[in-house]
């Protein structure tokens, strides 16, 4: 940069002609060495000797001193060395002293009340103040050369002085040019941040540093702090983010789902950079995603700790969630650049959809309670009171578990159903199709003109979630109903099953209402089903028994009358009191059950004893296909037993 | 319950600039609300009230009222009924010139009256009442008791004329609130309805056009009202913590605004 500049700033230096160099060199060495007619080559040999000599003692007396020295020397040297320096330091200070003396008696004739502050006690003593008086004397004229000696001794500290000077302004001179340089990438940088949309502000706490907004405003004080970083110039210019005290290594949450022995992971939501094509603005937006993750972390292990009582176990990284019947979950903050993290991604990436969907679920819940949280900072505020405001838990986990829990009760519900629809369908009964409605509550469209579209559809998650199953039974205007309601968000908490029935062939017959158990709600809704089937054989008519009528009441209908629904039983009255017919159905998930017997009573509804099984029939079962697969149907329907069983006679 | 107070006047030259450092300061976006303000004034000796308090009750707050309608007998003062109205409350015909706004001309009568969506009778009220600033207090803020309650909808004339209250006049407040801290931030101007129409004797049913109101301040300035409510006026603690954070914003505004005490006796709502 030197030679850019043009000014000029070192003194010229004059060729100065100096004819007699020579002479006056030769003249000097006259002088110190004497003649040249002295000068042979033993003396000079004798010289060189000499300054050899010289030079050895010297190299040699620095290598002894560090090789032969022992410690007690050393110790000895020491102390000597100091009590040197101590000495050294009180001469110069007595003679500082003395000197000290000499100007005060010297001002204390002109002076005397300021001189005699600075004078020494002894001084006073011996001395009278105003004793010494000094008077200017006329120096006697110095001759030509010393003179002369003068100028040139100081025209030469002059230019040695000039050339310093220069020296120094022109090295501040580059030195400056660099500053600029450097501070023109930095505030070009720093504008660069800016137009790319962050927020640069002053550091509230360092006036005069730069810093630079990514974290979110409406998170918990601590991370919401931490979101503020200050922008510090590196030697050659470019932009340093200082976070200060914070680590610098990027951290984020991972989800694990267990899945009886198979684990998938959630990938990193972060593409992380290598970190030699690091810019300032991917070090930002990596400071930026550690400070929400770790927010994400703390937020859900504060929320896990509310869940403890569903069996939710913390550790200071992980957090242990049983989710359903062998589903585990497992949340875990970890480094991103973890080596076990490369080894699992690996797995492959269809099956880890569950982890990365919940994973990405409580992100956005994350987001959506930082939205609440500006939604009730700017509401107007209650009156201040000395009780400290609670600020609640998010719902992050909650729903994503009430998802869940949800889901494993509608596939539980819908594998019931087609079982035992399958059954009935095998036993050659059409009962009509289910309908299923699941996740009801988040198909509907509630807009709401306040808030925005992203935020009602996000709140929908947090509300309970309902699902519906209809459907009609065999009986006309027979229907059912089963609702499953989960909600983890507020009481009551968890899942309930309404079941809720219609059937106006049994009069008595109340629906069961909410249930807790998926035990009570499939043995309320086979028994639901076993009546509808017994009132479905209860309304066949049979053909008429021609053997069994000689009187001319063989066009009386006769049909099989329920007598005990609720036990599945069924008579068909005869005129022989001796041969009462009587039939027993019997339902469950895996199949279906018919068996005839003959009653010896007189009205046919006894019971015990009397009974003994119908000669000719072998009790029918139907199974549901998917078991019944192997064994060989028995080909016939439901309806035509029946009809045999009234028809045979005993 | 207390009231903190401070004010600053914003000259209308400043009052965009003042949004926008608000809206940084408070990173939040200013709320803009228009409130109808009913005045009422206290007639009836407050002895001959209290025979007839059972007005009230069949009034779904009759505790929060009874306890304010004691308050409000225990002398004779001016008290506020506010109702939030919204923009488009106020009738869109008429000269649709935004000139006359400042100028609160005169010819500029008011047309069509029925253009409006306002329903006087669904306009929601809420009484507030609000004391003579506290007397002698040495911190540098205005402290005043106030209560809140909310009135039945629609025509309140009945309800506050059995209290003994009589209408007096009303306007319309104009502004932004900002919310920082449990302070609020309401930076506002008061409103009068066009002069040219006659003196009214009971709330307007019909909001005239919002732009030939004319403001109380002719220059068109603005009040900047910061405030903080204290459940408990007798807790010295809280009193304390709401007026630091008072200082602390006023703190923070220095170099906008000076917000400062007001006057005592300019907030007397006594009724002489």
């Amino acid at each position: 940069m030197a030679d850019s500049f043009t000014l000029p700033l070192r003194p010229v230096v004059e060729q100065q002609n100096r004819p007699d160099t020579l002479p006056v060199e030769i003249a000097q060495i006259n002088s110190q060495w004497g003649s040249f007619r002295d000068v042979n080559e033993e003396v000079l040999r004798a010289k060189i000797a000499e300054e050899e000599a010289r030079d050895g003692a010297l190299s040699e007396d620095g290598e002894g001193e560090s090789s032969d020295v022992d410690t007690t020397e050393r110790l000895e040297q020491l102390y000597k060395r100091r009590a040197d320096i101590t000495q050294f330091a009180m001469q110069s200070h007595m003679e500082t002293t003395f000197a000290l003396d000499f100007v005060s008696l010297l001002l204390s004739k002109h002076a005397p009340r300021q001189a005699e502050t600075s004078m020494s006690a002894y001084l006073k003593q011996i001395a009278p103040v105003g004793s010494l008086h000094s008077e200017v004397v006329n120096p006697p004229p110095k001759p030509e050369s010393a003179s002369k000696d003068v100028s040139t001794v100081s025209r030469g500290w002059r230019t040695q002085n000039f050339n310093s000077a220069a020296n120094k302004l022109l090295t501040a001179s580059t030195r400056l040019e660099g500053e600029i340089t450097s501070e023109t990438r930095y505030w070009n940088e720093v504008l660069a941040i800016k137009e790319n949309g962050w927020k640069v502000c002053r550091l509230p706490r360092e006036r005069q540093a730069l810093g630079v907004q990514y974290g979110f405003l409406e998170a918990t004080p601590v991370f919401r702090d931490r979101g503020l970083a200050s922008l510090r110039r590196a030697e050659n210019g470019s932009l340093i983010l200082d976070k200060g005290l914070i680590p610098s290594g990027s951290r984020f949450v991972r989800v694990h789902v267990k899945q009886g022995s198979n684990v998938f992971t959630s990938s990193n939501p972060t593409e992380s950079t290598s970190p030699d094509v690091e810019t300032i603005e991917q070090r930002i937006l990596q400071a930026r995603d550690s400070v929400f993750e770790e927010e994400l972390f703390h937020e859900l292990v504060r929320e896990a700790r509310s869940m403890a009582s569903s069996g939710v176990t913390t550790r200071e990284n992980l957090i242990r969630i049983p989710a359903s019947d062998e589903m585990e979950i497992q949340l875990e903050l970890v480094d991103s650049n973890d080596d076990s993290l490369q080894s699992d991604q690996n797995s492959p990436q269809r099956d880890s959809l569950l982890a990365d969907g919940l994973a990405h679920s409580i992100r956005l819940l994350l987001a959506f309670a930082h939205r609440q949280n500006m939604h009730r900072r700017t509401q107007m505020p209650p009156p201040l009171t000395s009780k400290k405001r609670h600020t609640p838990e998010y719902h992050l986990l909650r729903p994503a578990l009430a998802y869940l829990q949800h889901l494993s009760s509608v596939k539980w519900l819908e594998s019931y159903f087609s079982d035992i629809f399958g059954v009935l369908r095998s036993s050659g009964l059409e009962p009509a199709e289910y309908i299923s409605d699941t996740f009801s509550t988040w198909k509907q469209i509630s807009l709401s003109p306040v808030a925005p579209r992203v935020e009602a559809l996000v709140e929908k998650f947090l509300r309970p979630i309902q699902s519906v199953f209809r459907g009609q039974l065999l009986t006309p205007n027979g229907s059912f109903a089963v609702t499953i309601q989960t909600n983890l968000s507020g009481p009551p908490f968890g899942t309930f099953f309404d079941v809720s029935f219609d059937l106006p062939t049994v009069s008595d017959l109340k629906s069961p209402g909410r249930l807790g158990m998926r035990d009570e709600v499939e043995s309320a809704i086979t028994h639901l089903l076993l009546l509808d089937v017994v009132s479905n054989i209860a309304s066949k008519e049979l053909p008429a028994k021609k053997a069994e009528s000689p009187e001319p009441t063989g066009s009386r209908k006769c049909k099989w009358d329920a007598v005990y629904p609720h036990l599945g039983e069924l008579l068909l009255s005869s005129e022989n009191p001796e041969k009462h017919k009587k039939m027993k159905v019997s339902l469950t998930r895996s199949g279906l059950g018919l068996s005839s017997y003959v009653v010896r009573s007189i009205d046919g509804v006894g019971r015990g004893a009397q009974e003994r099984p119908s000669l000719h029939s072998q009790p029918s079962t139907w199974k549901s296909p998917s078991i019944s697969a192997s064994t060989p149907d028995n080909g016939s329907s439901m309806m035509n037993f029946i009809v045999a069983q009234a028809s045979h006679d005993e | 319950m207390h009231e903190l107070l401070l004010f600053a006047s914003v000259p209308v030259h400043q009052h965009h600039e003042l949004l926008q450092q608000l809206t940084g300061l408070t990173a939040m976006q200013p709320r803009h609300l228009v409130e109808r303000r009913l005045i009422f004034k206290a007639y009836r000796k407050p002895g001959l009230v209290t025979s007839r308090v059972g007005g009230s009750q069949d009034l779904q707050q009759s505790g929060d009222l009874q306890r304010v309608n004691k308050m409000l007998n225990g002398g004779m003062f001016y008290t506020q009924v506010v109702g939030p109205v919204s923009e488009s409350d106020f009738s869109t015909s008429g000269p649709a010139d935004p000139d006359t706004q400042m100028e609160g001309m005169d010819e500029s009568k008011p047309t069509a009256q029925g253009t409006s969506t306002y329903d006087y009778e669904q306009q929601p009220w809420k009484l507030e009442f609000r004391d003579i600033p506290e007397a002698g207090t040495r911190s540098a803020v205005t402290s005043r008791v106030m209560a809140s309650a909310s009135l039945p909808c629609g025509d309140i004339i009945p309800s506050m004329n059995a209290w003994g209250y009589s209408f007096v006049t009303e306007y319309v407040v104009e502004g932004d609130v900002f919310i920082q801290n449990d302070i609020v931030i309401y930076l506002h101007r008061v409103l009068h309805y066009p002069s040219g129409e006659q003196e009214h004797r009971e709330p307007r049913r019909h909001l005239p056009v919002l732009k030939e109101m004319t403001p109380l301040e002719k220059s068109g300035s603005y009040v900047l009202q910061a405030s903080i409510n204290v459940l408990d006026g007798s807790n010295q603690e809280t009193m304390k913590t709401a007026s630091q954070r008072l200082f602390g914003l006023r703190e923070q505004l220095k170099s906008a605004v000076r917000l400062e005490q007001a006057d005592r006796l300019s907030l007397d709502t006594r009724a002489k």
